[in-house]
C-alpha cells in the first residue's frame, strides 16, 4: 500500500504520504451498489406482485364471463371445461379432491417414513449408515419430477399396483406413491434438522432418569421438536399440492369426485398441464381463463400452507440456548 | 405407587423396555433403508429399460416421427444447456444481489427495515409456489407480454425487432433460388420488374435478367439460371443473427429461460444467504475497522469468503432448473424438434425433461425405452453437476478446518 | 480463499466450454438432417397448426420436404382442428390441418380478418372404434349401440346395459378431446341430429393426446375408445378394432385401407384437409412446400399410415391453387354444411369464396 521507499526517514508531517483512495468515490460507489442490490431484491417482490396481479386480472376474465356463475365454481360437483361442447360444468371440487386424493396418498407414505428416517438419522445412525443414507436421500431429492412420473406410469402401475387389484392405466395410487417418494427427502431433511436442534442436554436428562432411547425419542425429543416437524409436514404438503409432472404422466385426465385410488384423477396442476399440452391456449376463451382461475385456487392453497408452516416454525420454535 | 415399585424392583420390565427400544432401532433402520431400496429400484428399472438404447445416435440425433431407432436428443441437450445458461445468467446475479442486500446491508431506518422483512417473508413464500404457476406467469409476462404488444403474425415481421436481416428470394427460370436484400421487410411480396443484383446459391453475385413476358423462354441453362420473367414474385425470408430479439418474446428459449430463472430465484437467494451467514463476523469487523465502506467490505472480504458456498448453492439450484419440465411446457409447449436447430434465443427448442415427458407418453414402445435412455443422460448430467458442487464444498470445508 | 475463487472460475470456464460445445450442436444436427444430397438453398420458415389427426401427415411431409430443402424450417404442431382455424383466422400460421371441413363461424372469422384460404383434401381417415385385445364379447357395434355408450343422454355405465349377453362390467371410455376434429366428427354421426353431445362424465377420459388414448385402451380390459385410423394401424397388434354396422346396408364393415377408400366403411370414413393461408402461399417457401405436399400426397399419406385420396381429387386441388380459387366447398350459400363423398362435394361448382 505504501509508496514510501524503505529506509527513508518519515517526514515530520504526521499525515501519511501514501495516497488515500478517495473516500468520496467509495461512498458514491457504495450508494450505487446499494441501489443495484435493492433493485435485485425488488425482482422477487415484482415476481410475487406479477403473480398476484396476473391471477386476479385474468381469472376475473373467467368469473366475469357471461357463461360463468361464480357460485357454481364452488358448489358444482362436476368439471367439464375443455371436455364438452354442451353445457359447461365448472365446479372446482373434482380438481381439488383429485389434488387431495393424490396428496393424501403421498403424505401417508412420506410422513411416517420420512419422520422415522429422520429419527433414525438423528438419534441412532452410526457414521457409516449415515454416510450411505444421507447421499441417498440427497440424490433422491435431486431426481427431476418428470423422471418420477415416468417411474410411476411405467413401473409402479404395471409392476406394483396392477397385481394388487383392478387399477386403471392412469390412477391416483401410482401418482400418489411417486409424489410420496418425491416428498420423502424433503420431510426427512427438515424433520432431521428439527430433531437435531433439540439440545443434547435434554436427552442426557432423560437418560439420567433411566429412560431408554425409545422413550427418550418419543417422549422428549419429538415433543421438543414438534413445531419443526409440523412445519416440515406443511412444506411437504405444499410441495405435493403443487406437484405437476408426476400427475400429468401418471394420474390421467378425467376429473373425478371419488375416493378410489384405482380410478384416474385429475388434479389442479394436471388440468393446467393437460390444457397447455392439448390446446393452443388462445387468449379470450373460457378455456384460457379457466387456467388462471384454477391457478389462483392452487396459488392461494399453497401460499396459505407455506405461510402457516413459516408461522409455526417462527412462532412456536423452542429456542434453546 | 405400586407401578413405581414394580418399576424399580422388577428388572424384567426394564429388560423389556430395552428390548422394545432395540426393536424400535431395528424397525427404524429397516424403514430408513427404504430410501435406498426406492433409489435402487428407480435407477435399476430405468437402466433396464433404457440402457441398451444409449448410443451415439441418441446423443446427436433429433426426434423422428414413428422412428424411435433414428431419434435422438441432440437438440434437446443443446436446448437444455442454453436454457441453463440463460437461467443462470439471470438468476445468479439477481439472487446473489438480493442475498447481499438482505445479509450485508442491514436496515438503518424504518422504511428499509420494512422492505427487508417484506423481501425475506416474500422469498420464503415464493419458494413454496408451484413451478407451474411460474410457468403461467412466464406465459403471460414473457410470451404474450400481458397482451400489450401485438402477437406475431405469419406474414408480417414483428414490429419491434433487432438482429434480423430480411432478404427476398425468387426462383429463376433455371430453378435456382437467388436472394437479394429487402429494404422494406413490411413488403413481403415484391414483383420483379427491373434487373437487380442477386446472390446465387454458390455465393456469386450476378445481375438478374428480367425478360418481358412476351419474349420466349431462353434455352441456354446458364442464362436460364440468372433470368426471370417480368413480374415474377419474390418473397421475404428472415436471416437471424445469434442476437436476434423481438417483442413479445413469443414461445422461445429466452421466455423459457427467464421463467426458469424466476423458478430458481428463491432457492439461489436462500442458499446464498446461508453462505453469507457462514462468513464469520470478525472478518467484516476487521474490514470495517480498517475504514472500508460496507460495499468494499462485501467485495473485498465477504464475497471471496462466501463464494464456495454460493457456488455450491448456485449449482444445486441450476440442477433443479435442468430437470424442470412443467413451466417449460407452459411457456414453450412440448416441442419435439426443429428443422434448423437453435439459431437465436428467439427460437423454440426441445429440452431434455420435456423430451422425456413427450416420449414417455408416446405409444410406440421404442419411445418408452428412448425416454428411459434420455433419463439416464439427464441423470448423468445432474450427477456431474452435483459432484462439482460436492467437490467445492469438500475443498472449502477442508480449507476451513 | 484464493483457491476457492480459482476453482469457481475454473468451473465457470468449464460451463463456458460446455456452452460453446452445445452451440455447435444444433448446426451439426442440422447438417446431418439436410445431408448433402444436393438440397436446394431455399430458406424461410413455415408454421403449421391444427388437427392432431393431420399432424402425422404434415410432419411426414415436412420430413420429406426437408430432404430436398434443408434450409426451410417446418414447424408442425397439433393442437386441435378448432384451435388451428383460430390461429389461421388470426393470421398466426401458414397452414392449418383439419380433420373436418371448416365451419361457417370459422369461415366468417377468416372473412372478418380479411384472410383467404385454399381448401385442400390430403387423405382419407377411417375413424376407428377399438376395444382391448382381451375383449372377446364385442364383435361388432351398431350406431345405436355407440350412441348408448358415448352420448350424454344415454351414457350407460355397464357393458350388459348395451347388450344383455355382455358381461356385467363397468365401461371405461377413452376419446379425443373437444378441440379435435375427430371428436366433432364422431359427435356429428351419433348426436348431431338430436343435438346431443358426447358424454363428459367420470366414465370417459377425454384427451387431445391420441397416444394417451391408445395407452388407456391397451391397459384396461373393459375399455373402449376411438381415434384416427393411423393410431389404430400403428398399434394394430395391441388393439382390437370393432367392425361397425353401416345403417344403410346393415352390414358390419372393418376399417381397412380398402374399405375406407371405397367408402364401404360408413359412416366413419372421412377426408382430412389442410387449409392454406393464401397470403402465405405467395411466399416462396410456403408455395414450394404446399406444391410438394400435394404432389407427393399419396406417398406421404401412406407413409403416415393413412389412406390416399383418388388422383382426381389431388388434381382438382392443384387446379384450385393454380387458379387462385380460395374458399370452401363444404358450406353452401346459407352457411349450411354440405356432406357426402369427397368426389361429390369437392367440385368447382360448390366453391364459395366469401
Amino acid at each position: 500500500m505504501s509508496t514510501a521507499e524503505p529506509g527513508k526517514m518519515l517526514p515530520v508531517d504526521p499525515r501519511p504520504t501514501y495516497q488515500l483512495r478517495s473516500t468520496a468515490n467509495a461512498r458514491i460507489w457504495q450508494r450505487f451498489m446499494l441501489f443495484l442490490l435493492t433493485l435485485c431484491a425488488l425482482v422477487s417482490i415484482a415476481t410475487t406482485a406479477g403473480i398476484i396481479i396476473m391471477l386476479v386480472y385474468e381469472s376475473a376474465g373467467f368469473f366475469l364471463n357471461e357463461q360463468i356463475e361464480v357460485g357454481r365454481f364452488f358448489t358444482d360437483t362436476k368439471w367439464t371445461v375443455g371436455q364438452t361442447q354442451g353445457e359447461l360444468s365448472y365446479g372446482i371440487w373434482p380438481l381439488v379432491s383429485g389434488t387431495f386424493r393424490i396428496t393424501g396418498i403421498a403424505m401417508l407414505i412420506s410422513l411416517p417414513i420420512g419422520l422415522i428416517t429422520a429419527v433414525y438419522l438423528s438419534e441412532y445412525a452410526s457414521q457409516r449408515t449415515r454416510s450411505i443414507l444421507k447421499p441417498t436421500l440427497e440424490i433422491l431429492a435431486g431426481i427431476p419430477t418428470v423422471v418420477l412420473g415416468f417411474f410411476a406410469v411405467k413401473f409402479i402401475t404395471p409392476w406394483l399396483l396392477a397385481p394388487l387389484g383392478d387399477f386403471k392405466t392412469f390412477n391416483a395410487g401410482a401418482a400418489g406413491i411417486a409424489v410420496g417418494i418425491l416428498c420423502l427427502p424433503l420431510v426427512t431433511s427438515l424433520a432431521e434438522d428439527a430433531l437435531r436442534a433439540v439440545p443434547v442436554s435434554l436427552r442426557e436428562g432423560s437418560y439420567g432418569l433411566g429412560a431408554t432411547k425409545l422413550e427418550t425419542t418419543i417422549k422428549v425429543v419429538i415433543p421438543a421438536a414438534l413445531s419443526g416437524i409440523i412445519s416440515a409436514f406443511l412444506l411437504a404438503l405444499a410441495r405435493a399440492v403443487g406437484e405437476t409432472m408426476v400427475v400429468a404422466l401418471a394420474a390421467g385426465s378425467s376429473p373425478t369426485l371419488t375416493l378410489d385410488p384405482r380410478q384416474p384423477s385429475q388434479t389442479m396442476t394436471g388440468f393446467i398441464v393437460e390444457t397447455f399440452k392439448s390446446e393452443a391456449v388462445t387468449p379470450g376463451t373460457v378455456n384460457y381463463y379457466s387456467i388462471y382461475a384454477v391457478a389462483a385456487v392452487l396459488f392461494l392453497l399453497t401460499f396459505t400452507i407455506t405461510l402457516i408452516g413459516q408461522i409455526i416454525r417462527l412462532r412456536y420454535r423452542e429456542v434453546y440456548e | 405407587m405400586n407401578e413405581r415399585k414394580q418399576f424399580y424392583e422388577n428388572p424384567r420390565s426394564e429388560e423389556n423396555r430395552k428390548k422394545k427400544s432395540n426393536a424400535f432401532a431395528t424397525v427404524c433402520l429397516l424403514i430408513a433403508s427404504l430410501a435406498v431400496v426406492i433409489l435402487v429400484t428407480l435407477i435399476g428399472s430405468i437402466v433396464a429399460s433404457g440402457g441398451n438404447w444409449l448410443s451415439w445416435e441418441l446423443l446427436t440425433g433429433v426426434h423422428r416421427e414413428d422412428n424411435p431407432e433414428g431419434s435422438g436428443i441432440g437438440q434437446a441437450i443443446a436446448g437444455s444447456l442454453v436454457l441453463c445458461f440463460i437461467c443462470g445468467a439471470v438468476a445468479l446475479p439477481v439472487g446473489i444481489g438480493t442475498a447481499l442486500f438482505l445479509e450485508e446491508f442491514k436496515p438503518t431506518n424504518r422504511i428499509v427495515g420494512w422492505l427487508h422483512s417484506l423481501v425475506q417473508l416474500n422469498i420464503n413464500n415464493l419458494a413454496g409456489v408451484p413451478s407451474i404457476v411460474y410457468g403461467i406467469l412466464g406465459l403471460t409476462a414473457f410470451v404474450y407480454m400481458f397482451g400489450l404488444i401485438e402477437p406475431i403474425q405469419a406474414n408480417n415481421p414483428p414490429s419491434i425487432e433487432i438482429g434480423a436481416t430480411y432478404f427476398y428470394q425468387t426462383k429463376t427460370l433455371g430453378g435456382k433460388w437467388v436472394t437479394f436484400p429487402a429494404e422494406d421487410p413490411e413488403q413481403t411480396i415484391l414483383k420483379i420488374n427491373e434487373p437487380v443484383e442477386v446472390t446465387m446459391p454458390s455465393g456469386e453475385i450476378v445481375m438478374l435478367n428480367v425478360l418481358p413476358k412476351s419474349e420466349p423462354s431462353p434455352r441456354d441453362d446458364a442464362v436460364r439460371d440468372v433470368t426471370v420473367f417480368e413480374g415474377a414474385n419474390a418473397s421475404t425470408f428472415r436471416k437471424n443473427s445469434p442476437i436476434h430479439f423481438h417483442l413479445p418474446f413469443s414461445k422461445s428459449v429466452l421466455s423459457a429461460g427467464l421463467t426458469l430463472a424466476l423458478v430458481i430465484l428463491p432457492i439461489v437467494i436462500i442458499a446464498s444467504q446461508e453462505a453469507l451467514r457462514a462468513v464469520p463476523d470478525s472478518l467484516r469487523e476487521a474490514s470495517l475497522g480498517l475504514g472500508a465502506t460496507r460495499w468494499q467490505t462485501v467485495r473485498g472480504t465477504v464475497l471471496p469468503a462466501a463464494i464456495p458456498g454460493i457456488m455450491t448453492g448456485a449449482i444445486l439450484s441450476m440442477s433443479r432448473a435442468v430437470g424442470e419440465a412443467a413451466p417449460i411446457i407452459a411457456v414453450m409447449g412440448s416441442v419435439a424438434g426443429t428443422t434448423t436447430g437453435l439459431t437465436s434465443l428467439m427460437d423454440k427448442s426441445p429440452v431434455l425433461p420435456v423430451m422425456i415427458f413427450r416420449w414417455a407418453g408416446e405409444e410406440n414402445p421404442g419411445f418408452e425405452h428412448l425416454s428411459a435412455a434420455a433419463i439416464i443422460v439427464l441423470l448423468v448430467f445432474l450427477l456431474i453437476m452435483n459432484s462439482i458442487a460436492i467437490l467445492i464444498r469438500y475443498r472449502h470445508e477442508k480449507k476451513q478446518s | 480463499m484464493k483457491n476457492g475463487v480459482l476453482s469457481a472460475a475454473a468451473l465457470l470456464a468449464v460451463f463456458g466450454l460446455l456452452l460453446v460445445g452445445c452451440d455447435s450442436g444444433p448446426d451439426a444436427g442440422g447438417g446431418e438432417n439436410g445431408g448433402d444430397n444436393g438440397g436446394s438453398n431455399l430458406s424461410g420458415s413455415i408454421t403449421i397448426e391444427g388437427s392432431s389427426t393431420v399432424e402425422p401427415i404434415s410432419t411426414k411431409a415436412g420430413e420429406e420436404f426437408n430432404k430436398d430443402y434443408p434450409g426451410v424450417n417446418v414447424a408442425v404442431s397439433g393442437q386441435g382442428t378448432g384451435n388451428g382455424f383460430k390461429a389461421l383466422s388470426k393470421k398466426e400460421c401458414d397452414v392449418s390441418g383439419a380433420s373436418r371441413p371448416i365451419k361457417a363461424s370459422e369461415r366468417d372469422a377468416c372473412n372478418e380478418a380479411g384472410l383467404r384460404f385454399y381448401e385442400i383434401p390430403v387423405a382419407y381417415d377411417g375413424l376407428s372404434i377399438v376395444v382391448n385385445k382381451a375383449n372377446d364379447f364385442v364383435d361388432q357395434l351398431t350406431v345405436e349401440q355407440l350412441k348408448m355408450i358415448f352420448r350424454e343422454d344415454m351414457a350407460v355405465t355397464m357393458w350388459n346395459e348395451v347388450d344383455p349377453s355382455w358381461p356385467e362390467e363397468e365401461i371405461t371410455i377413452y376419446a379425443p378431446g373437444v378441440a379435435s376434429g375427430t371428436h366433432d366428427y364422431f359427435r356429428e354421426v351419433i348426436g348431431k341430429k338430436d343435438d346431443k353431445n358426447i358424454r363428459s362424465d367420470e366414465t370417459i377420459t377425454l384427451s387431445e393426446d391420441d397416444k394417451l388414448l391408445v395407452t388407456g385402451v391397451k391397459g384396461e380390459e373393459f375399455s373402449i375408445g376411438f381415434f384416427g385410423f393411423s393410431y389404430y394401424k400403428e398399434n394394430e397388434d395391441d388393439l382390437k378394432v370393432v367392425p361397425i354396422v353401416d345403417p344403410n346396408t346393415g352390414e358390419a364393415v372393418t376399417p381397412t385401407e380398402a374399405t375406407i377408400e371405397s367408402g364401404e366403411y360408413a359412416p366413419f370414413s372421412r377426408p382430412l384437409f389442410i387449409y392454406v393461408n393464401a397470403e402465405s402461399y405467395q411466399r416462396a417457401e410456403v408455395a414450394e412446400f404446399v406444391d410438394f405436399y400435394l404432389e407427393n400426397a399419396a406417398m406421404i399419406a401412406e407413409g403416415a399410415r393413412y389412406v390416399p385420396l383418388p388422383a382426381e381429387i389431388y388434381a382438382a386441388a392443384r387446379d384450385r391453387l393454380d387458379k387462385d380459387m380460395s374458399g370452401t366447398h363444404y358450406l353452401d350459400e346459407e352457411g349450411e354444411k354440405r356432406s357426402g363423398p369427397v368426389s361429390d362435394v369437392y367440385v368447382e361448382g360448390n366453391l364459395i369464396s366469401e
